[in-house]
């Protein structure tokens, strides 16, 4: 069927057919489903689409690598967020560069392990994330205020001309991800990297600093989600992060992303985002309990991954 | 080159085939063919062994030795022929590495076989493992059968049984190989492919007396060597083969090394056909010397030059084209020094060369690309002409830029990855065999392509299977073990003369392997001892801060904290051994914690069926990963939020409470020794004896070597069964432990085991690599890690500091073990 094999070039368009179906299925369900929960689900998506490229990004350069370490990172940002901006727009000058700081040391300890000390990233990236965890506890005693600064809300809350900023933030991101690998010496080099590290090293590519950068771009990606989150639900808690982590690699692995690497697609990323939401959506709307919720998303992602297993997939650790 | 070789050396008499005892041949073919592609690797083979036949098997590179032995051992099937055992024919469709061991067929391959992190009894036992009875002291056998088998065969070895092989040398690990295959009491056919290779002659003369003995036993032995003069000193028959074909079969009378040097090369082409060149490039600027270890003395390298890397396979040449390429790139390299630029074509396009995912296209201009020559951006336009002016030149149809390159020939790939070393445009091109498999016109072109290379100015660096591609060199450098023995140029530079030199290295050069180090054993040794080392010190410490923490009511405490980290190590332990990791462990551990605190008290009977049910999730999930060959840390993820979605939806708050039977069995003590330090010596014993069992065995060497164990018959599915299984009764275990110590349960209780458990296996000394699997290792790392948390409390830290420290811990301890093992020669 020309149909198919047209899906199957084009790896996104399974996950936009899910949420088409998804999106019925909740209507159904729902009689009411107003404009209103659509946006309340393109915002959540959001937040997911942003942690979720930096995944993307890991995942792609191969070898098994997965960043582990994204939701200690966004707990982390937020926290340092609240404490440096104090509510005040004049504190973003502080806390965005140390939320980038961040961002930048994670990425950089992610990759020297998993580069330079060949550390396997699941447990690399899991460490750091309970060095980060660490931090985040010490942040939380110094957390007093829970004001958030109205620039930042701005960005992650209001809704201008009835679009919520943030969906508008995260489609941009997606425009760029898409041209970096599409367009740029870079995303070409990555796709080489996650394909076959050996054949790319022949090839004249420099694998280390390639992986590298992917590192760099998640945990950047992770930090700035953070942040964001901080400002939308009007402060940080712990564990705040701790549904990225599923999810990211949830929405990556739906959207048609290889885990193995060496193909990564920003578009399929974004309808993934949106399949799971809504899916978290449905649920919630049929009046299932969290504990069946989290379930289903489980099963959900290891089932996919079964059906375009086998041959594709190593038996990677 | 004229000696003459006895085939009688010792003075025995010569065995013809007519004074075998049985009459029809052991072993016999029939037109066997076998291509690969555009390469005939056989070519219609037809011989015969009998009983008691030592038959002698010589080639060059490529004449289709290794594609014979593979066809005899049942690893490859023909396209065409026939083949009979002791008369029977053979049936190539059912025929596997197994059923060829069923019929007495044994092969020593040439790359061992063995499982490193196995011992040699071990190994012995997963080769030819018998039924399963109930025997504790089942290895006892297997040690017999090895120290009987190396005795037989080489005498006073001085092999220990009990030692892995990762510790043994090369020299003896060859042994081992040839002993296990050859205390097969069904023997009939042994094949042996260079069995010498590593052999000093004291340990190649005692091969060849036990080869004789077994010989006159009525075995048939087929032996494949490059070393000529032993070929002629032990075979009673020699087949040289070339292109895949019988060149000659000698019978009675010996052969000489230069008569078999002669019918490997072929008595009509003594001379290499030089194609023309203009002049051999003598003045060009020196982009590559090559000096110790590489050459004696110091060799450069020319722009303008083709330099050929001749010498049997296997000899340093691949490993010369990386150093050099690495060299090229800055990287250090001893013994080379480059001042130029290079770019490099591998042989192996498969693993090495091709981007599966991408067209030609792609494929074609990485180098490029990676090089980044456009400010980081591609642009479309540019790409396309570039690719197109560079595929034209090395004649691929244009229209072949947006096909997937897995479409296309292994000949035209090829061209393709030499495109993109081309677009490089780099002054130095190293060529790793890249003719290999390729179709003779493609190959003309190549040729020709490095000859305009070479005019154009620059140097080529080319490693070749095949003699006969030197005639396209001015230069050949001749590999012998890792470093270049001679160099031939100008008229010297004869295919002959390329053959002679590669087979007549000193037979009998004493292989001087150094015994293990003091060093490597020292490391290894310090690795092993680390987690006891840490618990005392632990301990220590504990007890200076306060003298209550170790009396027997402390000692309890700390014990009892332990307990459900070391069952969940435990658990880890087996996962990490078949060289995965399981991140939902922990969860999993939560989970039964809260059935056995909900459902196990309120109704036992159904309780049970629910941790049973539970267990059966955590096999299954596992064998999905195998069946599926699906990355496990994603399935285990997934499974993480199963158990942890299970368990809230059994119980939203902490709560419950503890069965009465496991309170009573917490509170159970023999001798005065408390149930926590029972438990925990249980666990242990539990652990080493599932680890020494057969099927403990088994999934060491699956985790070690799963090509080879798969090869010898053993099905990775029930591997994998029996794996999950042993770690998700531990599992299991975990979770009444906690129910029992803690007499209530939370399903979010067993989440930072998951990461503690892998910190507590690396402490343990086992690899992640797989393989290696050390149980009371991995239980005293987890009492370390245990005390550690301890150690904080007494300290008054913050418990915000937990994880700061679990983190760290992990890492530094990997980081270590990292420093040790690359220390470590």
């Amino acid at each position: 069927m020309r149909v198919l094999d047209w899906m199957r070039n084009n790896r996104w368009s399974f996950a936009a057919a899910g949420v088409a179906t998804l999106w019925l299925l909740l209507s159904v369900i729902t009689s009411h489903f107003t404009l209103n929960s659509l946006s309340g689900v393109a915002t959540s998506a959001s937040f997911l689409v942003i942690v979720a490229v930096g995944q993307m990004f890991v995942v792609g350069s191969g070898s098994g690598n997965i960043d582990l370490s994204l939701p200690s990172v966004m707990t982390v940002s937020a926290f340092v967020t609240l404490i440096l901006s104090q509510g005040r727009n004049a504190g973003l000058f502080l806390a965005l560069p140390a939320v980038l700081a961040i961002g930048l040391a994670t990425g950089a300890a992610n990759a020297f392990l998993v580069v330079k000390l060949r550390i396997p990233a699941i447990i690399a990236t899991l460490a750091i994330g309970y060095v980060l965890d660490s931090a985040t506890l010490i942040a939380n005693r110094e957390l007093e205020v829970f004001t958030v600064s109205s620039m930042l809300r701005a960005i992650s809350s209001s809704r201008p001309g009835g679009v919520p900023s943030i969906l508008l933030l995260a489609l941009a991101l997606i425009v760029v991800a898409s041209a970096i690998v599409r367009t740029t010496s870079y995303g070409r080099t990555l796709m080489a990297v996650g394909q076959n590290a050996g054949a790319a090293h022949l090839a004249g590519i420099r694998v280390g600093r390639t992986t590298t950068i992917a590192f760099l771009i998640s945990s950047v990606l992770g930090a700035l989600g953070g942040m964001l989150l901080s400002a939308h639900a009007g402060g940080a808690y712990l564990q705040m992060g701790e549904p990225y982590l599923l999810q990211s690699v949830g929405a990556v692995v739906v959207g048609g992303t290889l885990i193995t690497g060496g193909s990564v697609t920003a578009l399929g990323t974004f309808f993934g985002s949106i399949l799971l939401v809504l899916l978290v959506t449905t649920m919630q709307a049929s009046g299932w309990s969290p504990g069946m919720q989290q379930v289903v998303q489980g099963v959900m992602i290891i089932a996919i991954l079964a059906a375009a297993g086998s041959g594709m997939g190593r038996r990677a650790a | 080159m004229s000696e003459e070789i006895s085939v009688s050396r010792h003075g025995k008499p010569t065995k013809s085939p007519a004074d075998s005892a049985s009459a029809a041949p052991r072993l016999r073919l029939a037109g066997i063919t076998k291509t690969y592609g555009p390469t005939r690797a056989i070519d219609g083979l037809s011989f015969g062994v009998a009983a008691g036949d030592i038959v002698g098997l010589i080639g060059a590179n490529g004449a289709g030795k290794s594609t014979l032995m593979r066809v005899l051992a049942g690893v490859t099937h023909p396209d065409a022929g026939e083949m009979d055992v002791a008369g029977e024919p053979i049936d190539f469709a059912a025929f596997s590495p197994q059923a060829a061991r069923k019929l007495g067929i044994r092969i020593v391959h040439q790359e061992l076989s063995l499982c490193d992190s196995l011992s040699v009894a071990e190994n012995f036992y997963v080769e030819q493992p018998r039924p399963n009875d109930f025997n504790p002291l089942w290895l006892q056998d297997y040690r017999r059968m090895a120290l009987d088998s190396l005795q037989a065969i080489f005498p006073d070895n001085g092999i220990t049984v009990d030692k892995p092989i990762s510790q043994i040398p090369l020299p003896q690990r060859q042994m081992i190989e040839i002993a296990r295959a050859a205390c097969d009491p069904l023997l009939r056919v042994l094949i042996l492919d260079e069995p010498t290779s590593s052999l000093d002659s004291l340990r190649a003369e005692q091969l060849a007396r036990f080869i004789r003995d077994r010989a006159a036993a009525g075995v048939a032995v087929i032996f494949i060597s490059h070393k000529l003069k032993e070929v002629a000193a032990i075979a009673t028959r020699i087949l040289v083969l070339r292109n895949g074909a019988l060149a000659r079969e000698s019978g009675n009378v010996p052969m000489t090394s230069h008569e078999m040097v002669a019918a490997m090369v072929g008595e009509a082409s003594q001379e290499l056909e030089r194609l023309h060149r203009s002049s051999f490039n003598m003045a060009g600027k020196v982009l590559v010397e090559i000096t110790s270890p590489w050459a004696g003395q110091s060799i450069p390298l020319r722009a303008g030059q083709i330099v050929g890397l001749a010498g049997l396979e296997g000899n340093g040449q691949r490993e010369f084209l990386r150093a050099l390429y690495g060299a090229a790139r800055g990287n250090r390299a001893p013994g080379l020094s480059c001042r130029a630029t290079a770019s490099f074509v591998p042989g192996d396009r498969k693993a090495e060369g091709l981007f599966p995912l991408w067209d030609v296209l792609r494929n074609a201009t990485i180098g490029i690309i990676a090089a980044g020559r456009n400010g980081g951006v591609l642009r479309e336009k540019a790409e396309m002409s570039t690719a197109k002016a560079w595929l034209e030149a090395v004649q691929i149809p244009i229209a072949r830029l947006v096909s997937p390159i897995l479409e296309l020939s292994g000949g035209n790939q090829q061209k393709v990855l030499m495109a993109r070393a081309l677009m490089a445009e780099t002054d130095v091109v190293l060529l790793d065999d890249p003719t290999r498999g390729v179709d003779v016109q493609i190959k003309r072109d190549f040729y020709r392509l490095v000859r305009t290379l070479a005019e154009a100015g620059k140097l080529v660096v080319w490693y070749s299977s095949e003699t006969i591609e030197f005639a396209e060199c001015d230069y050949v450098l001749l590999f012998h073990d890792r470093s270049i023995r001679r160099t031939l140029s100008g008229s010297d530079l004869t295919e002959d003369a390329i053959v002679n030199a590669s087979f007549s290295e000193k037979d009998d050069v004493q292989i001087s392997a150094p015994p293990p180090s003091r060093t490597t054993n020292l490391h290894l040794n310090a690795l092993s001892l680390m987690p006891f080392f840490t618990t005392a010190l632990l301990l220590l410490v504990i007890g200076l801060l306060n003298r209550n923490a170790v009396s027997a009511l402390g000692l309890d405490l700390l014990m009892t904290a332990a307990i459900p980290l070391v069952l969940v190590s435990l658990a880890q332990l087996f996962i990490i051994g078949g060289s995965e990791i399981d991140l939902g462990i922990g969860a999993f551990a939560g989970l039964t914690n809260v059935i056995s605190a909900t459902i196990l008290v309120s109704d036992p009977a159904i309780g049970c069926a629910c941790l049973a049910l539970a267990l059966a999730g955590y096999m299954a999930f596992g064998l999905l990963v195998q069946a599926r060959s699906i990355p496990a840390i994603i399935v285990t993820l997934g499974a993480s939020f199963v158990w942890l979605g299970i368990g809230y939806t059994l119980q939203q708050t902490p709560g419950g409470s503890s069965p009465g039977w496991l309170a009573d069995l917490a509170a159970f003590s023999v001798l005065n020794i408390p149930a926590s330090a029972l438990c925990l010596l249980a666990a242990s014993v539990l652990a080493l004896a599932a680890n020494m069992s057969r099927r403990g065995v088994v999934l060491r060497a699956f985790g070690a070597n799963p090509l080879a164990m798969v090869q010898s018959g053993w099905s990775p599915l029930s591997a994998a069964l029996a794996r999950y299984a042993i770690s998700g009764a531990f599992g299991l275990a975990a979770g009444l432990a906690m129910t029992a110590i803690n007499t209530a349960s939370d399903i979010n209780a067993g989440n930072s085991y998951t990461l503690l458990s892998i910190a507590a296996v690396v402490i343990g000394g086992s690899s992640l690599a797989g393989g290696r699997i050390t149980p009371l290792g991995t239980v005293f790392g987890a009492i370390s890690l245990s005390l550690v948390g301890s150690l904080l409390g007494l300290l008054d830290a913050s418990t915000d500091y937990n994880a700061l420290v679990q983190g760290g811990l992990l890492i530094g301890i990997i980081m270590l073990q990292t420093i040790l093992s690359k220390a470590a020669p």
